[in-house]
């Protein structure tokens, strides 16, 4: 960048100094980091590009092992989705102070990984050039097409919830003049940060928080209908709207977390990123720790104590069977490293929420993994002989091409956008404290007022 | 993919980037190489509706001969199904005859003659006008007569029965040579009723009206004369559970027979016959034997005194002394009960009809086996009654006239042929090459093949690539380059059966004469001549006696004149629906004859729409179709093999050897070959449809396979789909593994005549320990030990 | 209406596989190559599916030769987001290939695994393409196939019998499993027709469909093997 925008950027008051300096300064790691991963994210459409001359074949997918990594990937990629808008809804309604450095980067995943969630059974498609059908010949009746829908309005919604509580920011950089004047003078919109328009902001933003809650649950829940409905043992179960959706949650709260720890050593942010942030996502992962616990058990038990025989085969081969490691690997990553971690403050800090999320990242992916393959090799009619399901090259490196551009749209996303909320941070010091201690003092029964 | 940068230190960002691309670009090339087959989206022909028709015909694709019923669009043949109309498959087909039409567009199949240019086997040739390939052969032919050497031509054949046959052996005793070798399935059965009835013929089985279908080893759902005769048996007879005949199949393995016969009894190899006296002796210990039927038509059932007044064993006492339930049931490893119940079924159930398998007399003492599984039959008089073992007649074709002959013929037929067939064998082509390849100078110097690879599917091929390069000429009539052709000097291609006319006799099995006709339902895109034409040519245009021996332009005037005889002959009838048929049968029966034509071109165009002939009547009262011995009766201890034999096993035929030499360590499998339902002795490669699914279980594609039995494999470390060699001290060839349940845990099955994708021949049978039965001459096939090696 | 079914008797049975090789030869349906059926990708709307159980010498069979079910209620119509497979008024579940997306959600959803995919555009040897039907078209690469009751063959015999003026009989519409079995084990034709022996086998004691309790309501009926 140029020393212009340096001046520029050094002219500018505390907060907004240091949450700009990403969008001027780039390291030669940043650089490195992101050839790396355009070169993988390369390497992925090329595989793609193989994939769709010569057919789905490039895959290891067969009859009965019709879905595979690219099914998985979506499930995942859309359950790390809840990460953003969901959680920051949910912490913004409940007015969770603490919420103010983490929403934007939380919001930013949510809509980074959707795009790639939802491209995946695009890539799954024997044909997607014919994708149009879906809408020409749309067929209400599918879950498919439910999903296509809530996906859909899910990805409208969470991208006006990212861009509206930017507008200040994106007003701020406007108004700086550190990079790019025409890009955000059009993103800006005319936003003057007026107290109408912040008020007007700030109402619709309330607005939204609500809206969006209900749109995300649709979605992972109607996702987790896409199994349901069918009649595969294993995947025939009412549970698995619910459990789809407090999954979802689990990977995404992981995934924030990961960006935390990521984006507080890579840009410095440790001032914003600090202990009681990690303590209290801690605090929440360990909550959905136990809650996965507890759906999976409910799952699993009501399988096998139904013992509904094609269940049973699914069911085993899952608990000792060709699929034990995935399985009992899943069982570690999502439950027992996450509690042990969590349930101490002494490993609430950014390494252990960093080892504990990865954790459940990976186990979550295992998770869906556990969820497709098993039960698509294990059909229900008996005489169908088993399948076996070995990812092709192709599927693996669309699947890192996949984690790849993610990771790099993120980092460049970084580059042209503050991953923490400038005003935000700002109104939390100016406004929230006297906020809260009103609210404090709200919930509390009136002071007595002194005797003389 | 190029190399990556070797240079110590950091990779260049561009270097790294070009690096990258190459490789995907390499990967992307590497990629595409690998589609096998040229991808095409859209299929070739016009898919506008067509000209179409609907043409009945015979499959000769095995020696059932069914009937089949071709559709052909726009002269595409487009699909194979069934003629209803014909009596023995009545409308059904197998999966075989179906996969014709790929057989038939193979993409290797030959078009025209070729001549070998380079050295044998190089693979260069010329190609040569038909007229060409004809007049080379012709030349050749007529030097070996000017030579006074017409005994030096040599003719080996491959399952032909029929007016082939008859062309042939017409052909060669015209010219003058007595060495025709025909490989007609030889499966002993005809040596055992030539022993025990003096009836040189294979028997018939009327399976449909048995009470009781007791198989020895034979595979009557999967390579049995006629599979379509047992499924129809099985399958077809209507609602009621009565007429239903029982099924029991007595196998070493769980073939697909013995999974849906209605009994598998299960026995240790080379013990059927052991089983089948076992039988025996509960029948006669349980007085359930046709005592009348055994007075009036049988010998050597009692004890007799010889010319010399010494007491001999009869059956009987050779039953009762050696073969006690207890020690049948160790020996065979089928429990007491079994035997017993067994031997309740066939008195209760009959007409109960014992079928010998091939297998039982592939083994070095296969001709007395045979002949106890066949004594069941005699035991319950089960012969030729409705529902038993019937003698049938061939249809009454025309003869081809008698073969004129010269000086010259008479001299070469008076030779000695140069294979000569075993005391109750036919001439066989293993004894050919032993013969060819025995000498310096062979004694045959022409050699046609026709229908035959034996390279390929004789148990010892080694012999036979010695004996072909003795001989100065070998032509080959296949219209695939398999191993033999590939080594000939001049190969006639011939048409494929859905374009040249033949006739498909039904085999013996079958009780009714059946005489199929199969005639072109499309006609050959790339011209050309079927054998069978290319003879008569052959025959016109070296003239002489074998010219005037076969007089006809071409096969189809030959087949119409032969019809001649069954229009004259005042019996039978064209095919007809099943309510027709039975008909007739009923008019026959009282000695009526309902006549189907006016004349005789009417019956010919009968006979070609409607497939073929039959006549649905089986003279049950018939004397001659009983016994034609010394002294009219049934020979339970033949006399024949007496004379053959001599010492304890002529006496008692009846005794086996069952501890084949398994050299314990070094081979502790038993191999056990068998042929699928899928295949078609042809070695050529399976039709790809074949080839994806050759069999129902287990699950296996297009790669050759063993089963074993999952312990067995295990303890030898062969996981489920590990490649393995299967080795015998003869030798040995790859194979997929398979655990299968259904193999006894000392054993490999072995499936035969499979070849690999890339077209390398999997084949037991060239394992085998060169065993065979001295009386039939036939190979021993169950008799090899073989080790498992992982490959 | 007609309601087209089929009544399939394990009794005669033999396990042949002749009923699969006259679909595939019917229906066009592509071989795979050697490494492709390895991985499981064979198409074969006709399959003999079989089981070995027990032990030697002990061993049983479970088997049933297994069209599509053409289920009055069928869970892969209903899945479907562009209805590329669909139940006609007549109760045959067909496919349209050309409106298929390929997503494979309808092979998910059928219990009897009867769906296929196309992984790869079909391929013949140039000279094997002779002997396609020209009355099924071949499919696309990425689409799903399964059995169509060869639903080609009804609109034939319809149209033939309307130009000779008659009713639809019995023998005018037969798929070519049910031509080709030997041992007539396949019985095809109007579930609803009392004329039809279909409509009298299905009430057969024998008689049972297969996973009958899903509710999926199979035209495909089984009678069970006497012993
Ligand atoms: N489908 C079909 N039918 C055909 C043919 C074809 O190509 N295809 N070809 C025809 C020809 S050429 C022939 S020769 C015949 C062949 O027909 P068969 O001679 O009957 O030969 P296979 O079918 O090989 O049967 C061998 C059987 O022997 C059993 N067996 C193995 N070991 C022993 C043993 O120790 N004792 C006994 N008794 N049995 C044992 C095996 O389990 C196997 O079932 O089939 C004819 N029919
Ligand atoms: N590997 C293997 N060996 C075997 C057997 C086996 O199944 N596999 N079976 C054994 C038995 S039981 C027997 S009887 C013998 C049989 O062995 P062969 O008599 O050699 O018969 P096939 O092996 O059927 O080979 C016949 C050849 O005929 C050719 N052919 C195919 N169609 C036509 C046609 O329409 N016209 C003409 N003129 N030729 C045609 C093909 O090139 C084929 O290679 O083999 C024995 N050996
Ligand atoms: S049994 Fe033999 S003759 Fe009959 S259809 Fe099959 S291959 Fe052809
Ligand atoms: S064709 Fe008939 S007998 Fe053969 S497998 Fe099919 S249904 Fe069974
Ligand atoms: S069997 Fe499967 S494909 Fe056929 S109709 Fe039923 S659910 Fe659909
Ligand atoms: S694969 Fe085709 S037919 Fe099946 S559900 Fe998807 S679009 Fe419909
Ligand atoms: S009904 Fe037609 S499409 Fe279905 S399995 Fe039978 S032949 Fe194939
Ligand atoms: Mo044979």
């Amino acid at each position: 960048m140029t020393d212009d925008a340096r001046l520029k950027l050094r002219a500018l008051p505390d907060d907004a100094r240091k949450l700009l300096a990403p969008l001027v300064e780039t390291t030669w790691r940043f650089r490195a980091a992101a050839t790396v991963l355009g070169a993988i994210a390369l390497w992925g459409l090329t595989a793609y590009y193989l994939q769709l001359r010569f057919g789905l074949g490039r895959t290891g997918l067969n009859q009965p092992e019709y879905w595979g990594i690219y099914i998985i990937d979506f499930v995942f990629f859309i359950g790390i989705s809840h990460a953003g808008t969901l959680i920051s809804a949910i912490l913004r309604i409940s007015k969770a102070e603490w919420r103010r450095s983490i929403t934007r980067s939380a919001e930013f995943i949510t809509v980074l990984v959707l795009g790639f969630g939802a491209i995946q059974p695009i890539i799954d498609l024997g044909r997607p050039d014919r994708l149009l059908n879906v809408f020409l010949h749309a067929q209400l009746r599918s879950p498919l097409l439910w999903d296509v829908i809530s996906i859909g309005l899910y990805f409208g919604a969470s991208t006006i919830y990212l861009y509206l509580p930017m507008l200040p920011d994106l007003a701020i950089i406007r108004d700086a003049g550190i990079k790019a004047p025409r890009f955000y003078r059009f993103l800006a919109a005319g936003y003057r940060d007026t107290p109408a328009q912040r008020a007007r902001l700030e109402r619709v933003i309330g607005v939204l928080a609500i809206v969006v809650i209900p749109i995300a649950v649709s979605v992972h829940t109607v996702i987790g209908w896409i199994f349901a409905m069918t009649l595969r043992p294993m995947w025939h179960s009412t549970i698995f709207g619910p459990y789809f959706v407090m999954g979802a949650i689990y990977s995404g709260i992981a995934a924030i977390l990961i960006a935390m720890v990521v984006l507080r050593r890579a840009y410095g942010f440790h001032e914003y990123f600090r202990a009681v942030h990690f303590d209290y996502m801690g605090r929440l992962l360990l909550l959905f720790s136990l809650l996965w616990f507890y759906f999976t058990f409910a799952e699993y038990l009501t399988a096998f104590y139904g013992a509904e025989p094609a269940e049973m085969r699914t069911f085993w081969a899952k608990v000792r069977g060709p699929f034990a490691a995935p399985f009992w690997t899943m069982v570690t990553c999502c439950f027992v490293i996450p509690l042990a971690l969590m349930c101490r403050r002494a490993t609430r800090t950014p390494g252990g929420t960093l080892v504990a999320g990865v954790a459940v990242v990976i186990g979550m992916w295992l998770e869906r993994f556990n969820i497709v393959v098993p039960t698509s090799v294990n059909p229900r009619f008996e005489f169908e002989s088993l399948g076996h399901y070995l990812p092709s090259w192709v599927e693996l490196s669309i699947l890192a091409g996949t984690f790849a551009g993610f990771i790099l749209l993120y980092m460049v996303a970084t580059k042209f956008f503050p991953i923490i909320s400038i005003w935000e941070m700002r109104e939390g010091r100016e406004a929230s404290v006297r906020e809260v201690a009103e609210r404090v003092a709200g919930y509390l029964p009136p002071e007595p007022v002194a005797a003389d | 993919m190029p190399p990556l940068a070797h240079e110590p230190g950091h990779l260049g960002r561009r270097r790294f980037i070009l690096t990258l691309g190459g490789g995907l670009a390499g990967l992307a090339l590497a990629e595409s190489c690998d589609v096998r087959w040229p991808a095409d989206e859209a299929a070739g022909p016009g898919w506008a509706p067509g000209l179409e028709e609907r043409l009945n015909s015979t499959c000769l694709v095995c020696p059932s001969r069914c009937g089949i019923r071709g559709r052909a669009v726009d002269g595409r043949l487009v699909g194979i199904g069934g003629n209803q109309l014909h009596p023995l498959s009545r409308g059904g087909i197998c999966p075989r005859g179906a996969a014709a039409v790929q057989t038939l567009y193979h993409p290797e199949r030959l078009r025209t003659p070729l001549l070998r240019v380079g050295a044998r086997g190089a693979g260069r040739w010329r190609s040569l006008t038909p007229n060409g390939a004809l007049t080379f052969l012709a030349d050749r032919l007529q030097q070996l007569r000017a030579a006074g050497r017409p005994e030096a031509l040599a003719v080996l054949a491959g399952y032909c029965a029929g007016s082939m046959d008859a062309v042939w052996r017409q052909f060669l005793r015209a010219f003058g040579s007595p060495n025709y070798v025909a490989d007609a399935y030889p499966d002993g059965t005809d040596a055992i009723m030539a022993a025990m009835h003096g009836i040189p013929q294979r028997p018939s089985y009327d399976l449909e009206r048995a009470g009781l279908v007791l198989s020895f080893g034979a595979p009557l759902f999967e390579a049995w004369w006629s599979p379509l005769q047992a499924y129809v048996a099985f399958g077809r007879p209507g609602e009621e559970r009565e007429r239903h005949p029982r099924f029991i199949q007595v196998d070493t393995r769980f073939s697909r027979t013995a999974a849906r016969a209605h009994e598998w009894v299960a026995v240790r190899p080379r013990t059927h016959a052991i089983l089948a006296l076992g039988i025996a002796y509960v029948l006669i210990k349980e007085e359930r034997i046709d005592a009348d039927f055994l007075a009036r038509h049988v010998a050597g059932f009692d004890d007799w005194l010889d010319d010399r007044g010494t007491l001999q064993p009869g059956y009987r006492s050779l039953v009762l002394r050696h073969y006690r339930t207890e020690e049948v049931s160790a020996a065979t490893g089928v429990p007491i009960e079994r035997i017993v119940g067994l031997a309740k079924m066939v008195a209760d159930r009959g007409p109960a009809v014992a079928v010998c398998g091939a297998d039982v007399t592939q083994a070095p003492d296969g001709l007395p086996a045979g002949m106890a599984v066949h004594s069941l039959n005699v035991l319950t008089g089960n012969i030729n009654r409705p529902g038993g073992v019937l003698f049938r007649d061939e249809p009454p074709l025309a003869a081809l006239p008698p073969a004129a002959l010269d000086a010259m013929t008479r001299r070469g037929l008076a030779r000695s042929p140069v294979a000569l067939p075993a005391p109750l064998g036919a001439p066989n082509a293993r004894r050919l090459a032993e013969e060819i390849a025995a000498t310096q100078a062979s004694p045959v110097e022409v050699l046609l093949l026709y229908y035959a690879n034996p390279l390929a599917s004789s148990s010892d091929g080694a012999t036979w690539t010695a004996a072909l390069s003795r001989v100065p000429l070998v032509v080959s009539f296949s219209p695939f380059l398999d191993e033999t052709t590939s080594q000939a000097d001049l190969v006639i291609p011939d048409l494929l059966p859905a374009e040249r006319w033949q006739d498909g006799p039904a085999p013996a099995s079958y009780p009714y004469p059946v005489w199929g006709i199969a005639r072109p339902l499309v006609t050959s895109p790339g011209g050309g001549r079927s054998t069978g034409d290319l003879i008569l040519a052959l025959a016109a245009r070296l003239g002489g006696t074998v010219g005037a021996s076969l007089p006809y332009v071409d096969f189809e005037a030959l087949l119409k004149a032969r019809a001649r005889g069954l229009y004259d002959a005042r019996r039978g009838m064209p095919f007809g629906d099943e309510f027709e048929t039975e008909h007739q049968q009923q008019m026959q029966e009282r000695g009526w004859w309902l006549a189907s034509a006016p004349d005789f071109e009417a019956f010919w165009t009968a006979l070609v729409e409607r497939g073929g002939w039959v006549d649905p009547f089986y003279d049950h009262t018939d004397p001659t179709r009983l016994a034609r011995t010394a002294g009219d009766r049934i020979e339970l201890i033949p006399q024949q093999l007496r004379r053959q034999a001599d010492g304890a096993e002529a006496r008692d035929p009846y005794r086996f050897r069952t501890d084949d030499d398994r050299t314990a360590d070094a081979f502790p499998l038993r191999l056990n070959p068998y042929r699928m339902s899928t295949l078609a002795s042809g070695t050529v490669g399976l039709a790809p449809w074949l080839a994806e699914r050759p069999t129902t279980f287990p699950e296996v594609h297009w790669i050759p396979w063993v089963e074993v039995h999952p312990m067995t494999a295990r303890e030898l470390g062969l996981g489920d789909g590990a490649m393995v060699w299967v080795v015998s001290i003869r030798g040995r060839y790859l194979a997929q593994m398979k655990h299968f349940a259904g193999a006894a845990r000392d054993v490999v099955n072995a499936p035969y005549g499979l070849r690999h994708p890339d077209g390398t021949l999997a084949n037991p049978l060239q394992l085998l320990d060169g065993a065979t039965d001295p009386l039939t001459d036939l190979a021993s096939w169950c008799t090899t030990f073989v080790r498992l090696e992982r490959a | 209406m007609p309601r087209w079914g089929m009544v399939i008797d394990l009794d005669r049975c033999t396990g042949c596989a002749a009923c699969e090789v006259a679909c595939k030869s019917e229906n066009n349906i592509a071989t795979v190559a050697p490494e492709q059926a390895a991985l499981g990708r064979t198409i074969s709307w006709m399959r003999v599916m079989a089981e070995v159980e027990g032990e030697f010498p002990n061993n049983t069979l479970r088997f049933a030769p297994r069209p599509c079910m053409h289920c009055d209620n069928p869970p892969c119509v209903k899945v479907c987001p562009v209805e590329a497979t669909y139940i006609s008024p007549e109760g045959i579940v067909g496919q349209i290939y050309p409106r298929c997306i390929g997503c494979r959600y309808c092979a998910n959803a059928c219990p009897y695994t009867v769906k296929y995919f196309n992984w790869y555009a079909p391929t013949w040897p140039e000279s094997e393409r002779a002997h396609l039907n020209p009355d099924v078209s071949v499919r696309p690469k990425g689409v799903i196939e399964k059995c169509t009751f060869c639903h080609h063959r009804l609109q034939k015999a319809r149209e033939e019998a309307r130009a000779e003026g008659r009713e639809l009989r019995e023998s005018d519409y037969q798929p070519a499993c049910a031509e080709a079995c030997p041992t007539r084990a396949i019985v095809f034709g109007d579930l609803d027709n009392p004329r039809h022996r279909v409509s009298e086998l299905r009430h057969d004691p024998r008689a049972m469909r297969l996973m009958e309790d899903l509710g999926t309501e199979p035209k495909v009926y089984y009678l069970t093997p006497r012993t």
